[in-house]
């Protein structure tokens, strides 16, 4: 087990350096620069520009600069905010991501595990029909519609909730982005909550265990749901990483000053350090929680053995 | 079973239904005097979306009107701009004189203005901020701001005076000018105190003259050559001009290069509270550039101490009427009123809320829902105008701003006047601005109706007839003489612009008129922003770019400026010596109903080449809650925020758009 995490902690560094150095080749592949503007800058300005930046030194110095930033986890400072260093923007940034991603996944899981085994408890039942229908249409619905439409009719027409912009955490204004971002994930949930439920409800063990004469209720939460939510735990792991390390559009839509607002405009800056140091911190938390959930497998179901 | 029996479909659809009837039942149901909630906040702090997230709050940094908005707050320069006009009105610098032909300004400053850590504010503090500025190693995009001035080109762009060790003697720029050859030198003059409206004339009066110094001896002395510094840079530049070659060729072991020094810029501290600018050519526009960020002043020490970081919120010291309270980047940044502000006890709110903003929709919903007083220009989606527009709260004014699509004069057809002038009279141009709405048809390349007194030329109206005439003269004519579009290369030409709906939808607009018109269906494309700017900077597309303008400063030159050179924002490939001539001669025009003549002129030359189609006048179209008041729809809506407040009263109230004239 301890020699699995280590290697695996091992493979991460190649990992990061693999996807960080593919990004740094697609910026550079990406035509214009920080400083393109509707206005063009003057030639020597320009060289000014490139000069403070270290732009002009030959690439593969560029590049190993980048690579040692990388390890040392010292991304520098951004290129487009002026006096701010990637680590304070992902220091700051992180907090308001990880608030509304981990209530999102919280709500997902919660809402999704619950009427997922209900639904699966009472097959072919109108509870069945009904929550189904609305995991379909959770899946269906993009968020940069349902968070519109939520605004439309919380914000612009009932007046009860503000429509955009961060408020702290706890705050009222987490309500609609937060259902907003778990509705894709809760249907996900429901439907394969549903489907693993089905199929280990109909296992050999769950028969021996109502043999035993266990009550239904013990049944369901000790045995079924162990083996029915296995696919819910694959599934959710690195949807969490993601959760976590901002949503792009339903941060947008509500203004958030979150990881994936600084990762947008980031990316149409050009702002080199910060897509580096976005990237490398996305991939590093979704390696690890590809690791989390490889360790829960083991403990949820004890026939997996590393 | 169809989809649309399914439940799932019907519960959606009734899903939909719902939200629209309650959106559709409160809409009828609330005011509709003005766009949303209309109370006025208890407190005196006014919520405003600026526009993107600030780049920087250091004013030598950031470069875009979503910063000049902040900075506006934050820092202040030598004057302001007016709330209603945008022209320059006094702020540190009480009053100014200028000499007889615009290329000298002396600035009085007040002596009672403040840093917002009490320490006084001196003439030195504005020489020392145009020198950072201006500074190769700060590498300020601005820069060129101020490129009027005396040798701040050659110091911010790295270059050298070049000496003859032997003689002592400088290598001077007359000698080298290719149109000056031959031409006199014109006497130097002193500047005058002008007669300034908003100063007390017998204070100006009183003014002593400022002192003659060393300094001055030197930047009022003919102009010095500058070559670049660098070695390799300079030896291509000689090798571009024979004349200045020859000249250093000819000195021989005795030329020196002399780096041009942050001293050697023409900005001179006379005393404590009188600034000497000197600029290195007639630019009667300049003192309306002096509002702007660029040359707003900064703090020496915090600056000379922090360095980079000077402007995080707990270093940062500021000289506007309001000073940093808190800052939270992408979420917002709050101002509060400077006590030490020289005019503190006429700035009326206590607060400004600065949200920064990018998606039109959502700055439109923070509106609504009365999260935010007013908001910034271009704002209002097209597809919401017919709602908006009519309200009280709709903010409906020109801009000192045009869209028009660029050429590419190099490549054929397009190098030929003819087939230019021939696109360009077969756009209806009077039914696209009634499509856009809220602009005005433009043929000319400055905005219209900015720049009062200014004798606007027009260029060819809509003329579809002439068009194809045009057309066959140059040569695309079947047998007979008339214009066929079939021997037209249409593949040669293309209309390019960034991925934006508006732009796409104009650019629509304009391939179905030349369809329509000339039989011709022009392809589009679109592409990612910063792609589209490097390739149109290149004059690399062919036929037409999207292109638009917006003013530096309020004078029609800021806009006929772009084709002064070949290179820069010009991005047509066209340029001809004798226009750039017309604008010279302008700009040494004394007398400024003449000079708008002389431009007019210039301006008419340059429609006549069309290297480019006007488009229209931009519109500010914005909105803003009618208890805020002191805030106009100025031609940049950029607003000086010591004169906006909020009113409690709804007597008082602005319905519609407030009184302009000042």
């Amino acid at each position: 087990m301890l020699r699995f995490i280590v290697r695996r902690l091992i493979i991460t560094v190649p990992m990061v350096i693999i996807v960080v150095s593919l990004t740094w080749g697609l910026i550079r592949l990406a035509p214009g620069n920080f400083y393109t503007g509707e206005k063009r800058i003057p030639p020597a300005i320009e060289q000014n520009l490139r000069e403070k930046y270290g732009l002009n030194k030959p690439w593969y110095v560029q590049y190993g600069k980048m690579l040692k930033n990388t390890l040392m986890l010292d991304f520098g400072t951004s290129l487009k905010y002026e006096g701010q260093s990637v680590g304070s923007i992902l220091a700051r940034s992180l907090p308001v991501s990880a608030t509304l991603g981990l209530l999102a996944y919280l709500l997902a899981l919660v809402v999704g595990v619950t009427a997922g085994t209900l639904a699966a408890l009472k097959q072919n039942s109108r509870l069945d029909y009904a929550s189904m229908a609305l995991a379909m249409l959770g899946i269906s619905l993009p968020n940069f519609v349902l968070g519109p439409l939520l605004v439309l009719i919380f914000s612009l027409s009932l007046f009860w909730l503000p429509p955009t912009r961060w408020g702290g955490f706890p705050s009222v204004n987490l309500i609609l982005p937060v259902l907003t971002l778990s509705a894709v994930y809760m249907a996900y949930i429901a439907r394969l909550t549903r489907s693993g439920m089905l199929e280990v409800l109909r296992a050999d063990y769950i028969r021996t265990a109502r043999a035993k004469g266990l009550s239904e209720r013990e049944v369901v939460l000790r045995h079924a749901l162990r083996g029915g939510l296995m696919p819910v735990v694959s599934y959710t792991g690195p949807a969490l990483a993601f959760l976590i390390a901002g949503t792009v559009v339903v941060e947008r839509i509500f203004v958030y000053p979150g990881l994936g607002t600084y990762f947008l405009n980031a990316c149409l800056n050009r702002d080199e350090p910060l897509i580096i140091g976005i990237v490398a911190f996305i991939s590093i938390s979704v390696l690890i929680f590809n690791l989390l959930v490889d360790i829960a497998y083991g403990f949820i179901d004890p026939r997996i053995r590393y | 079973m169809s989809i649309f029996c399914s439940s799932k479909f019907r519960l959606a659809v009734g899903l939909v239904a719902l939200a629209l009837i309650i959106a559709g039942c409160t809409a009828s149901a609330s005011n509709q005097q003005f766009f949303g909630r209309a109370v006025p906040p208890r407190d005196n702090t006014l919520h405003y979306v600026s526009g993107s997230e600030p780049e920087s709050l250091d004013p030598q940094i950031g470069t875009g009107q979503p910063e000049a908005r902040i900075y506006m707050a934050l820092f202040e320069g030598l004057t302001e701009y007016d709330p209603k006009t945008m022209a320059p009105i006094p702020a540190i610098a009480e009053s100014w004189d200028v000499n007889h032909d615009s290329s000298e300004f002396i600035f009085h400053l007040r002596k009672n203005a403040r840093w917002s850590n009490g320490e006084a504010i001196t003439a030195r503090d504005f020489v020392w901020s145009l020198r950072r500025g201006l500074s190769p190693e700060l590498a300020a995009r601005n820069a060129y701001l101020a490129y009027y001035v005396k040798y701040a080109q050659g110091y911010n762009e790295g270059g050298a005076f070049v000496r003859n060790k032997r003689t002592g003697e400088f290598l001077l720029a007359k000698d080298f000018k290719e149109d000056a050859a031959g031409k006199p030198e014109e006497a130097h003059t002193e500047p005058e105190p002008m007669a300034n409206k908003n100063a007390d004339p017998a204070a100006a009066a009183q003014m002593p003259k400022a002192a003659e110094t060393e300094f001055h001896n030197f930047i009022k002395a003919p102009e010095r050559l500058v070559v670049p510094a660098e070695e390799k840079a300079r030896t291509k530049a000689l090798a571009a001009d024979e004349k200045i070659k020859k000249a250093v060729d000819a000195m021989g072991g005795d030329a020196e290069f002399v780096a041009v020094k942050k001293e050697d810029v023409g900005i001179e501290a006379v005393d404590d509270f009188t600034l000497r600018i000197t600029l290195t050519q007639s630019a009667p526009f300049f003192l309306g550039l002096t509002p702007h960020q660029f040359f707003r002043a900064v703090p020496q020490k915090t600056v000379e101490q922090f360095d980079k970081e000077w402007t995080s919120p707990e270093h940062i010291v500021t000289c506007g009427p309001f000073k940093v309270e808190t800052w939270k980047p992408y979420d917002k940044l709050v101002v509060v009123r400077d006590p030490m502000y020289w005019d503190a006890a006429n700035v009326k709110l206590d607060r400004i809320a600065f949200y920064p903003g990018d998606d039109n929709p959502t700055i439109m919903n923070m509106y609504k829902a009365g999260q935010v007083d007013a908001v910034l220009n271009h704002t209002v989606p097209a597809a919401w105008l017919d709602v908006v527009r009519p309200m009280k709260d709709y903010m409906d004014a020109p801009e000192v701003a045009i869209d028009y699509y660029q050429i590419n004069c190099k490549k054929p057809p397009m190098n030929d006047v003819r087939v230019r002038k021939a696109f360009n009279m077969s756009i209806d141009k009077e039914a696209l601005a009634r499509w856009r709405k809220i602009v005005k048809p433009l043929t000319a390349f400055s905005p219209e109706g900015i720049f009062p007194g200014y004798p606007q030329p027009k260029g060819d109206g809509f003329d579809p007839a002439k068009a194809k005439q045009l057309l066959a003269e140059a040569g695309f004519k079947d047998a007979s003489g008339n214009f066929d579009p079939k021997k037209f290369p249409v593949d040669e030409v293309g209309i390019v612009y960034n991925t934006q709906e508006s732009n796409r939808i104009v650019a629509e607009f304009i391939q179905a008129q030349w369809k329509q018109n000339l039989g011709l269906t022009v392809p589009l494309k679109n592409m990612e922003w910063k792609t589209f700017l490097d390739m149109r900077s290149k004059v690399e597309y062919k036929g037409f770019a999207r292109s638009g303008w917006v003013g530096d400063y309020m004078d029609p030159f800021t806009f006929l400026n772009l084709f002064y050179t070949p290179a820069g924002d010009n991005g047509t490939g066209w340029w001809d010596p004798k226009y750039v001539a017309l604008l010279d001669d302008a700009n040494k025009e004394l007398d400024p109903q003449k000079r708008y003549e002389k431009l007019a002129k210039a301006e008419a030359y340059l429609i006549d080449a069309q290297p480019v189609i006007p488009l229209y006048t931009a519109a500010t179209n914005w909105v803003k809650k009618p208890y805020v008041k002191g805030m106009y729809p100025n031609p940049q809506t950029l607003h000086a925020w010591k004169f906006v407040y909020i009113e409690n009263d709804p007597a008082k109230w602005d319905y519609g758009v407030p009184d302009m004239k000042e």
